[in-house]
């Protein structure tokens, strides 16, 4: 199977959301990174067909999206970001409505409710109304939505929005078991969660792919530019917002340990660190400040 | 599709402003029926007078000393009977109001003094047979349920505003991202829709049928609405139609007029962006006739009758004229209401289904 777009354009106003994309999706999960407004939600919308682009298609083995209609929306799940719901419904029920929505008949609607349910751990809460749910219940119920249908595309939009870790991490496990032969696309802020389970990183900045790849090779192309320094506690927060500071770690002497991207070395003390995605997402997505140590 | 019909009929219902609305429709059809009984007044004409359950038992018994068809002895008969024995000091005797049978009578064939005025019952009726008997409480009932018709379908505007504009807070990416979402689902809104508002408009017809039948009984059902106390003679249906008939009329009009705002709420539902928009545009649109500078002597006035409005505040439109059959022009309201709603469901699933999300 495979989703591709081709120069895939939407504006909103002057505001170009998504500026002529051209990537190819395979069986695999894609973890899909950038900052706010970099356009992510907009893509995931064109490639649900819920958004029309203003130039260019979406297509799918060939065909495109518009035209398959039912017989590719038959192939997608799709978490979005708010995850909407009726609050006078119970979470059975509302599966039940979205399984009826996606065509499943009577039995295997409520076998696969009542799976999915169990799987992001809710099936004690199936006949409590979804306005009595917290945050993170409601999401998870989102989750178990979007894959009623077994999806063979599946898209979520900030699936792990408050989620506590432990919920986090049985989503990953989820989501690892259940993508095989499939199209899973992933968009969060919180870098560890694609760390862990992306095959594919795309990284998106102002309607553009700024960066594809496996996880392992679109980070070494920091290879070289993270680097560590130790500087006294008291002028820890001022060095800190003079670089691109990825973290900041007390030492036991009153030190504190700067993580730092930067093209050169930043600080005479400086060692090179091993650089993983959180380095990666801010060498995109933060502006390096202007100073340098000479100022400083 | 049945059973999405049935989710979209659950969301419907499963509102609370659903149940306090159709709980306050109910309750203004029994509570009117309620109060326009106890309101009754009846006097015999030989000392015994009395309100509500009395004034109707009152009624009743003199409706049975003159039932069958209208003579001109029988208007003479209750001239004689009912003509005021004290001075009137200038007041119309054809005004004044002592029970349901004088009144008719009077307000057609009495003088000033409340004496016969000379007209026989052809002068007034010309060839129509009418039939009299005891119509006053049906004839009531009738005028409560313009007021209950009214308010229905601004009830039914208040469930169907939500049918689609209710999902553009959210749900909307999930439906229209689901294999059915766009063809089946909007379909089952719309089906829903029209279930939904014909299963109330069903409950609240019965309501006050059945509140009208405890208080009233089945009698006068067979008579003539033309012969009825002043309040159903100036600006009234002049047609020598029965009150059985009057009440079939009227409750199909209640129906076409639900159906039509069915179909204009579900357009405005598609188009407006949330539900308060789409409330509001509504019941705006659906009062807009009342304001209308349209006299109902106009030509025009023959197509803004088909306005659901009107369908419920049926007297005008069934005023319009008589057709040759000898059924009323307001049955076009049916087809009209047949029209209304199948552009209605046809054009909410069209914008429904070609939505963005935004």
């Amino acid at each position: 199977m495979e989703l591709k777009t081709i120069e895939l354009t939407k504006t909103f106003g002057s505001k170009t959301a998504v500026d002529h994309l051209n990537i190819t999706l395979s069986n695999g999960i894609y973890g899909l990174l950038g900052a706010n407004g970099a356009g992510k939600t907009t893509l995931m919308r064109l490639l649900c067909n819920i958004q029309m682009p203003d130039f260019g298609k979406i297509v799918l083995n060939g065909k495109n999206i518009v035209r398959l209609g039912e017989e590719y929306r038959s192939l997608l799940g799709y978490l979005p970001q708010p995850f909407g719901y009726y609050p006078d419904f119970t979470a059975l029920d509302f599966l039940l409505y979205v399984s009826a929505l996606k065509g499943l008949g009577d039995k295997k609607a409520k076998n696969r409710s009542n799976g999915l349910l169990e799987a992001v751990g809710l099936s004690a809460e199936s006949s409590r109304k979804i306005k009595t749910f917290s945050g993170g219940m409601k999401q998870r119920l989102g989750i178990a939505q979007a894959m009623l249908n077994n999806p063979r595309i599946l898209i979520l939009d900030e699936p792990t929005a408050g989620l506590d870790p432990r919920e986090r991490i049985r989503f990953r496990n989820l989501i690892s078991a259940f993508a095989k032969d499939r199209i899973v696309i992933l968009s969060t802020h919180i870098v560890s969660d694609i760390e862990f389970i992306a095959e594919e990183i795309i990284m998106m900045k102002s309607g553009r792919i700024a960066g594809f790849g496996k996880p392992q090779e679109i980070i070494s192309e920091i290879d070289g530019k993270v680097w560590e320094c130790t500087v006294p506690t008291a002028c820890a927060k001022k060095c800190a917002a003079a670089f691109r500071t990825s973290n900041l770690r007390n030492a036991d002497n009153g030190e504190t340990i700067l993580r730092i991207i930067a093209d050169s070395k930043p600080m005479e003390n400086a060692v090179q660190a091993q650089p993983n995605l959180e380095d990666l997402y801010l060498f995109y997505f933060e502006r390096p400040p202007k100073q340098t140590e000479k100022e400083l | 599709m049945k059973k999405l019909i049935q989710f979209e009929m659950k969301k419907i219902f499963a509102k609370r402003l659903t149940h306090a609305a159709v709980a306050a429709v109910l309750l203004l059809a029994v509570g009117l029926e309620f109060s326009s009984y106890q309101n009754m007044y009846a006097f015999d004409g030989e000392g015994r007078e009395g309100r509500g359950r009395q004034a109707v038992e009152i009624d009743k018994g003199i409706a049975e000393k003159y039932a069958g068809t209208l003579t001109d002895e029988k208007v003479r008969q209750i001239m004689e009977d009912f003509k005021p024995a004290q001075d009137l000091h200038g007041m119309n005797a054809a005004y004044i109001y002592q029970n349901a049978t004088q009144s008719s009578a009077f307000r057609r064939f009495s003088d000033l003094e409340g004496n016969w005025n000379g007209r026989s019952v052809s002068d007034v009726f010309g060839h129509e047979t009418i039939k009299i008997g005891y119509t006053y409480g049906w004839l009531r009932t009738s005028q409560d349920m313009v007021k209950v018709f009214i308010f229905l379908q601004l009830v039914i505007i208040i469930m169907l505003a939500p049918v689609f504009s209710g999902e553009y807070g959210g749900v909307d990416n999930i439906i229209l991202t689901s294999r059915y979402g766009r063809t089946k689902c909007a379909a089952a809104k719309a089906i829903g829709s029209v279930l939904a508002s014909l299963a109330v408009t069903t409950v609240v017809s019965a309501a006050s049928i059945a509140s009208a039948l405890i208080l009233y009984g089945s009698n006068g059902l067979d008579c003539s609405i033309l012969f009825a106390p002043t309040e159903f003679v100036d600006g009234y249906i002049p047609f020598n139609i029965t009150c059985g008939a009057l009440l079939k009329y009227q409750i199909l009009l209640a129906f076409s007029g639900t159906v039509s705002v069915t179909g204009i709420t579900l357009i405005l539902s598609a188009i407006c962006k949330n539900q308060m928009t789409a409330l509001a545009v509504s019941a705006a649109l659906y009062f807009l006739p009342a304001v209308l500078p349209v006299p109902e002597n106009s030509a025009l006035f023959k197509l803004i009758a088909f306005l659901p409005l009107y369908n419920a505040q049926f007297v005008s439109l069934m005023s319009i004229s008589q057709m040759g059959n000898g059924l009323l022009y307001s049955l076009w309201a049916v087809p009209v209401a047949a029209v209304a709603v199948s552009v209605g469901i046809v054009v909410s699933c069209r914008v429904f289904a070609r939505h963005q999300v935004l």
